[in-house]
């Protein structure tokens, strides 16, 4: 049968059928490969070559040979914002991996009411980052609430100009000592004030989209490993450090991962809630590349941004790539 | 977690008087910590919300009030005549914004379903290559192609103003085509084996068996999308410059710098922007959530 089967799809109808099929299916991708060939793959080499060359928009590129690269790499605007970045992954990406996690165990449980909890914990991560932007640019403001709710629970009056204000973390706890940081030192004042708040918020609108990924990853885990673990006498937090989290390890280096490659580009709050001032301190690379590239700062420099930008996406590649070996050889050992 | 119900039995063969009080204090604190996290989460909208209904001296009064102390739900209505320009009104912004979606949904499951079909059900030359280079496409930070992206479409192809800016580049993702393929592989063969039997093509098998099999998959795809183009600010940015092409993002945007003080009618703007999500969240928040969780499976 099988035999028959093969010589039959030998002879020439074979190849015609197999053809067919082939020519069907590129005709079934043609509308992706067209739009992905030109819009993403063309427009990669484009900036690839862009990279190497000076050019404004109005006049041709002219080539640079890897001095763009040169350029962005003692470019102190470019610094301060991986600078920036590099702070703003450091808190928030920890931060929000462990509240998503503590929330999808809360909803996981057997507990009354779970979609409705799950509805109103995901609510802030659908809407739009301009309304959200908008909204705590209120909060935030000097009379707002976020003020009054502090000075609330401080008992003392709360003023602070929370995206006006530049003060560094370190700066501040150093100034608690009576030290300063001298301004051409500003690498060592830590993420300002301003940032922080937009940490804060970001932080909320985005731990609920990784806490739906958790709580998939719980659902999945069977019921007859908490029954064994049961029986051998594991609860709670013993259960939860030795059962469930490391089950849990490949989703957490896929958050990771995300959350990483997501703080690295951020974009749209920072530049709603403070266009990257106070004093640059809320500049990030793809805000600066942005500036760049439409000449919101002097003539457009689309060569330069493009160099800027693949900068951002191998330091981008370098920490996801730590990670994951990092955390994979984790997992092996266990 | 689920200690409390799912292991009763051994858990009382192990400790038998610890249990109870621990159930209890157990079920207190996870209520309080659901609850807490809940109330932070909404609060923010919650006070917008009232928020809308203040006059403008009281929204930016201190100390804040929670409660309006006058309820001013006119503020609703004057959103919808302000107005940036000849033609340039909030309106028309939403009007930009629904066909955005419109269209951009229609691509995309026409054009991912075509593409996850060949992937799932066909065999050609090439094919583990091409799939594998999709999902490889879906690693380029967006900064990269932001640049020649600008020059290409702006500058090249004249799309300034266009919709066609943001709808040929967005027509089909890589995304989209990939939580399909997942979709279609699961579906059982034997109905289209047996429309082969009858002589079906395969466009035929693609529209009258694979797709109607599909609609949860196809249902989360156009959520997803619409949720995506609603919310969508960078691309109108970019390429919207004309204050009549704006969209909802965009406009509030400008709104914000325009009427520095009147941020009631901000307030408004952005509950106008964020109902018709919710809203389609909470009917839908299944849909979504697979969305979410295919996300996370590549």
């Amino acid at each position: 049968m099988a035999a028959q089967a093969t010589r039959q799809r030998t002879g020439f109808w074979q190849n015609e059928k197999a053809r067919g099929e082939a020519l069907t299916a590129y005709l079934f991708l043609s509308p992706y490969l067209i739009i992905t060939l030109v819009f993403t793959v063309g427009l990669l080499i484009y900036a690839v070559y862009l990279s190497f060359t000076r050019f404004d928009l109005f006049t041709p590129p002219e080539w640079r040979g890897i001095n763009n690269y040169i350029e962005s790499l003692g470019d102190a605007r470019f610094l301060r914002s991986l600078y920036n970045v590099a702070w703003y992954s450091l808190i928030v990406t920890p931060v929000q991996t462990l509240l998503a996690i503590l929330m999808a165990v809360l909803l996981n449980a057997p507990i009354a009411g779970k979609r409705f909890f799950r509805t109103v914990f995901y609510a802030p991560s659908v809407t739009s980052s301009v309304v959200i932007s908008m909204i705590f640019i209120w909060l935030y403001n000097r009379n707002g609430f976020i003020n009054f709710g502090l000075s609330q629970l401080l008992s003392r009056d709360v003023t602070v100009s929370w995206l006006q204000e530049p003060r560094g973390l370190i700066e501040i706890i150093a100034g608690l000592f009576g030290g300063t940081i001298p301004a051409d030192q500003w690498w060592l004042r830590g993420p300002s004030v301003a940032l922080m708040a937009i940490m804060a918020m970001n932080i909320f609108t985005t731990a609920p989209t990784f806490m739906i990924m958790f709580l998939a990853a719980l659902q999945d885990i069977p019921g007859y490993v908490y029954e064994a673990a049961s029986l051998d006498g594991s609860y709670g937090a013993h259960r939860f450090v030795n059962i469930t989290l490391p089950l849990l390890r490949p989703v957490i280096l896929l958050v990771i991962v995300l959350s990483t490659i997501g703080t690295f580009q951020l974009f749209d709050q920072a530049l709603l809630m403070t266009a990257g001032g106070p004093l640059d301190t809320t500049l990030t690379p793809t805000l600066l590349i942005y500036n760049e590239a439409l000449g919101k700062a002097g003539p457009p420099r689309m060569g330069l941004a493009s160099s800027m930008a693949f900068v951002l996406g191998a330091i981008i590649f370098v920490f996801t790539f730590i990670q994951r070996h990092y955390i994979e050889r984790g997992t092996e050992q266990i | 977690m689920a200690t409390a119900t799912t292991t009763q039995q051994p858990a009382q063969v192990v400790q038998p008087q610890a249990k109870p009080a621990q159930y209890y204090l157990d079920r207190v604190i996870r209520y309080a910590l659901l609850i807490g996290i809940g109330l932070v989460l909404l609060s923010p909208f919650i006070l917008s919300f009232l928020g809308t209904f203040k006059t403008n001296r009281e929204i930016l009064a201190y100390p804040p009030t929670i409660i309006p102390t006058e309820w001013h739900p006119e503020n609703w209505g004057r959103v919808w005549e302000t107005s940036a320009g000849p033609g340039a009104t909030f309106p028309r912004w939403v009007l930009n914004t629904i066909i955005l979606c419109l269209v951009n949904i229609a691509t995309q499951v026409l054009f991912c379903s075509m593409a996850a079909f060949a992937f799932a059900r066909l065999n050609f030359p090439g094919k583990e290559l091409v799939f594998s280079g999709m999902l490889a496409t879906m690693m380029i930070p967006g900064a990269i192609t932001l640049v020649p992206g600008y020059v290409l479409i702006a500058g090249r192809l004249g799309w300034v103003n266009n919709y066609a800016a943001i709808l040929v580049p967005g027509a089909v993702g890589a995304f989209g085509i990939f939580l399909l393929t997942q979709f279609f592989k699961a579906l059982p063969k034997e109905l289209e084996e047996a429309a082969y039997i009858d002589g079906a093509s395969r466009w035929q098998i693609y529209k009258d068996v694979i797709l109607p099999l599909a609609k949860p998959a196809l249902l989360t795809l156009v959520i997803l999308t619409f949720q995506a183009q609603w919310n969508n600010f960078l691309g109108p940015l970019l390429y919207f410059q004309d204050a009549s092409m704006y969209t909802m993002t965009v406009g509030l945007s400008f709104f914000r710098q325009q009427y520095q003080t009147a941020w009631n009618l901000v307030l408004v703007g952005s509950m106008l922007n964020a109902i018709p999500v919710l809203i389609l969240f909470f009917l839908f928040n299944k849909y979504y959530i697979e969305g979410i969780s295919y996300a996370g499976l590549k």
